[in-house]
C-alpha cells in the first residue's frame, strides 16, 4: 500500500504541488473537490499545482446529473437529507445538554471524591449520545439503501463505471476541502474506492474524509450547538484518527478543560491538528501517527508525537 | 489634563476672539460632531439666536442647547457619549420668531427611515457590521414581488419573497415572515444582509417574505384579520408553493416597534404554528395599574394586549430573540418582558445596544438574531 499524506489548509500556505512532486508521481492524478459544490469546476488553480496532470472526478456535477435523471433516487435522497437533518437536530439538543452536564459537574466542588466519578459518568453519557447518533445514522443509511439502492440506479451505475475507469488510470488522488457533508455524500453514493497502490494527498475536509470518524467542530461559530459533533463515518483509510483542520482558527486550544473534554470523549482516537503548513505522512500503508504530528492529549494540551 | 487631552473646542476657546478663517480651519479639521474619547461635541455655524440638538436619547436633555463661542457665529455643546453609541439627531435653530429643523449641515453622515433622514453621531467603538455592505463575492438571492389575495384583509396584499442564492427545490428552507417588510428592505438593507450572512455561512439559507402594512397602526397592534392573513393564508400558500421545512421550528415571525407587537400577537393567536420570534424594539408597552400609559390612542390596543398577556403569559413559541436600544423609551418595557417570556418556558436571547429606535439599530442586530435563530452550516465547511 502506498503513501497517504494529510496537509494543512491550502488557502494561504499551498503545499500540495510540492508534496505531490516529492512523491515522485509521474502519472495522472485524480482530483476530488466535490466539497467545493457548485465551484467544483473552478479547478484550474488546483490542476496547475499538479502540473496539468490532474483529472477531476467531478463528483458534485455527477451528483446533480443523478438527481435530475433518477427521480426515484432523488426522492430518496431528499427524504434521507430531511431525516438526517431531524436526527442531527435531536442529537444536537441531547449532546449540548450532556456536554453542559460534564462542565457543570467538573466545576462543582467535591469534598468526598464523588466529583471525578460523577465527571467520568457524565462523560460516558456524552459518549452514549454519540453512540445513539451513530446507530440511528446507520439505520438511516440502511433504510435509504433498502428504499433506493444506489446499486440499482442505472445513472449511478454509469457514473460509477466512468469514475472507476478514471481511477484505474491514476497513480495518485488528491482530495480537497470544502463542505465535508457534500464531499462524503458524493464519495459514498459513487462508491469511490481508493486503490491500495494509489498515493493520496488530502487536506481540510478531504483529510477528515479519509478517517473513520468525522467530527464537526467550531468553537467560535456565532451560534448553534457549541460542542463538537459526530457527523459520519469517513472512508476509513486512516482509522483511529480524528482530523481537526484549521485547529488554531476553530478550536479554543488555550481552554485546556474544554480540549480535555474533547480528547477524552474520543478517547479511542488520536486527535490530529492540521493547521497551515502541516504535512503528516503515512508511508507504505501505515496508520500510526508519525513523529512530529501535533495532537491533543487527554489533558487538553497540544503535544508533538515523538517529542521527549 | 494636558493640552492634547483637553477638548478641541476648549482649546479653540482659548484663542478668542475668533475670526472667520480660524473657525473655517477648525471646522475643516475636526468636522462634526467631534468625537474625543467618550465625549461628543456638536457644532453649528450661523447667524441665529438659539440652536439645539434634537434627538431621542433617553437620559440626555432634549432639546440639547448649544452655546455661542465668544462673539463668533460658531455654537457648540459637548455631551457624554459612551463607547459604541450611535445617535440619530437633527439641528433646530431659532432666528427671531422663526424656528427651523434640519440635518446637521456640518455632518455628511445620514440615516434614512420612512419619516425622512437624520444626521448620525457615531461614538468611538461603533462600527457598521461588515456584513451590511454589498459584498461582490456574496451570491445574490432574488426578490419576487407578488400580490396575495387575502380574504382576511379583504384586499390584495403585496409581498416580496426572498429566495436565497442557489435556491434549489430539492432542498428545504425555513421561513421568515418580516413585518414592515418594505422598510426592512429599504432602510435595513435586509436583502444584502441576508445575502451576506448566508454567504458567510452565519445563517442557513432561508426563504423570507417581506410584508408591508397598509394601515400600520390598525393592523399591527393585535389585529385579528392581520394574524389570520399571516397564519391562515400567507404561510399555507408559501408552504404549498415552496420547498419549506413544514415544522413550527422552521417558521419565524419578526418585526420592529409595532411590527414586534404584530409578530407576538400573531403568535399568541396561533400558538404552536411558529417556532420563534425576532422582536426588535418591540412596542411592548403595558401598565401595572390603571390604563394611563402615556403613549396616546395608538397604544391603547397595544397596552390592552400586553397587559392581558402579562396576566396570563403562555409559551406561544420555543424561542425569542429580543433586542432593544438603551437610548429609546421602550427599553424599560422590553427589559420587563424578558422574565415574563422566560417564566413561560420560552428560551429568550436578549441583547441591548447603545442606540435608539431606528432602522440602523435594527439592521445592526440582524446578525446576532438571525444567526441564533437559523444557525449556519459553518461546522460543515473546512476549506
Amino acid at each position: 500500500m502506498s503513501t497517504t499524506i494529510l496537509l494543512g489548509p491550502q488557502r494561504f500556505t499551498t503545499t500540495v504541488g510540492s508534496t505531490v512532486r516529492a512523491l515522485g508521481v509521474t502519472g495522472r492524478i485524480a482530483m476530488v473537490n466535490s466539497g467545493w459544490e457548485e465551484r467544483e469546476s473552478d479547478d484550474a488553480e488546483l490542476a496547475g499545482h499538479l502540473d496539468g496532470r490532474g483529472v477531476n472526478l467531478r463528483l458534485h456535477h455527477r451528483m446533480m446529473d443523478v438527481l435530475s435523471k433518477d427521480e426515484h433516487f432523488a426522492a430518496a435522497a431528499r427524504a434521507f437529507r430531511d431525516r438526517m437533518d431531524e436526527l442531527r437536530t435531536f442529537y444536537g439538543i441531547r449532546l449540548q445538554a450532556a456536554i453542559d452536564a460534564v462542565q457543570a459537574v467538573a466545576h462543582r466542588t467535591s469534598i468526598h471524591a464523588v466529583g471525578p466519578i460523577a465527571e467520568e459518568s457524565a462523560m460516558e453519557a456524552v459518549r452514549e449520545v454519540d453512540r445513539w447518533y451513530a446507530a440511528e445514522l446507520d439505520e438511516l443509511y440502511r433504510s435509504v439503501r433498502a428504499t433506493a439502492p444506489p446499486d440499482e440506479s442505472g445513472t449511478i451505475g454509469w457514473h460509477r463505471g466512468e469514475i472507476g475507469a478514471v481511477l484505474d488510470e491514476c497513480e495518485a488522488v488528491v482530495i480537497a476541502g470544502g463542505n465535508v457533508r457534500t464531499l462524503l455524500w458524493t464519495l459514498r453514493v459513487f462508491d469511490v474506492e481508493l486503490r491500495p497502490e494509489q498515493s493520496v494527498v488530502a487536506w481540510s475536509a478531504g483529510a477528515m474524509a479519509l478517517t473513520d470518524e468525522v467530527v464537526l467542530f467550531h468553537d467560535f461559530a456565532p451560534q448553534g450547538v457549541t460542542a463538537a459533533e459526530l457527523h459520519d463515518r469517513g472512508l476509513g483509510r486512516l482509522p483511529g484518527i480524528v482530523a481537526l483542520p484549521h485547529a488554531k482558527r476553530r478550536l479554543q486550544l488555550d481552554d485546556h478543560e474544554r480540549m480535555s473534554v474533547l480528547a477524552r470523549r474520543f478517547a479511542e482516537h488520536r486527535l490530529l491538528l492540521l493547521d497551515d503548513g502541516a504535512v503528516v505522512r503515512f508511508p507504505d500503508g501505515a496508520t500510526d501517527l508519525p513523529a512530529g504530528a501535533r495532537v491533543l492529549d487527554r489533558t487538553g494540551h497540544v503535544t508533538v508525537v515523538g517529542a521527549a | 489634563m494636558s493640552a492634547m487631552e483637553r477638548l478641541a473646542v476648549n482649546r479653540l476657546r482659548e484663542r478668542l476672539p475668533l475670526d472667520g478663517p480660524t473657525i473655517d480651519r477648525f471646522v475643516e479639521r475636526y468636522g462634526c460632531p467631534i468625537i474625543e474619547g467618550e465625549r461628543a461635541t456638536f457644532l453649528y455655524r450661523g447667524d441665529v439666536d438659539e440652536v439645539w440638538i434634537r434627538h431621542r436619547v433617553v437620559g440626555l436633555p432634549d432639546p440639547l442647547p448649544l452655546k455661542r463661542i465668544g462673539e463668533s457665529d460658531l455654537w457648540s455643546v459637548t455631551t457624554v457619549l459612551p463607547e459604541g453609541s450611535r445617535v440619530e439627531y437633527q439641528v433646530e435653530i431659532r432666528k427671531g420668531e422663526h424656528y427651523e429643523r434640519f440635518n446637521d449641515p456640518l455632518n455628511p453622515r445620514l440615516a434614512h427611515s420612512p419619516m425622512g433622514s437624520s444626521s448620525v453621531c457615531a461614538a468611538i467603538g461603533y462600527r457598521v457590521p461588515e456584513w451590511v455592505a454589498f459584498d461582490p463575492e456574496a451570491r445574490q438571492g432574488t426578490l419576487v414581488e407578488e400580490q396575495v389575495r387575502s380574504k382576511a384583509l379583504r384586499r390584495d396584499q403585496p409581498v416580496q419573497i426572498y429566495l436565497p442564492a442557489r435556491f434549489n427545490r430539492a432542498q428545504r428552507y425555513p421561513l421568515l415572515v418580516v413585518h414592515d417588510g418594505t422598510d426592512y428592505l429599504e432602510f435595513a438593507a435586509m436583502k444584502t444582509v441576508l445575502d451576506n450572512l448566508i454567504h458567510r455561512l452565519d445563517i442557513d439559507p432561508l426563504v423570507a417574505v417581506f410584508v408591508p402594512p397598509r394601515d400600520r397602526l390598525k393592523e399591527y397592534p393585535n389585529h385579528a384579520p392581520h394574524a389570520r392573513f399571516v397564519a391562515r393564508e400567507l404561510v399555507p400558500l408559501l408552504t404549498d408553493r415552496l420547498p419549506l421545512v413544514d415544522t413550527p421550528e422552521a417558521r419565524c415571525l419578526m418585526g420592529s416597534s409595532f411590527g414586534g407587537v404584530a409578530s407576538l400577537s400573531t403568535a399568541v393567536r396561533y400558538p404552536g404554528l411558529f417556532g420563534s420570534l425576532l422582536l426588535q424594539s418591540a412596542s411592548l408597552v403595558f401598565t401595572d395599574i390603571g390604563f394611563d400609559h402615556g403613549g396616546g390612542p395608538a397604544f391603547d390596543p397595544v397596552v390592552k394586549f400586553v397587559n392581558r398577556f402579562r396576566e396570563k403569559p403562555s409559551a406561544v413559541v420555543d424561542r425569542i430573540f429580543m433586542s432593544c436600544g438603551v437610548y429609546e423609551p421602550l427599553i424599560t418595557p422590553n427589559r420587563s418582558m424578558v422574565p415574563v417570556f422566560r417564566q413561560t418556558g420560552m428560551t429568550v436571547r436578549y441583547t441591548e445596544s447603545r442606540d435608539g429606535h431606528n432602522w440602523e439599530n435594527w439592521r445592526d442586530r440582524l446578525g446576532d438574531g438571525l444567526s441564533w435563530l437559523f444557525p449556519g452550516p459553518q461546522k460543515f465547511v473546512y476549506e
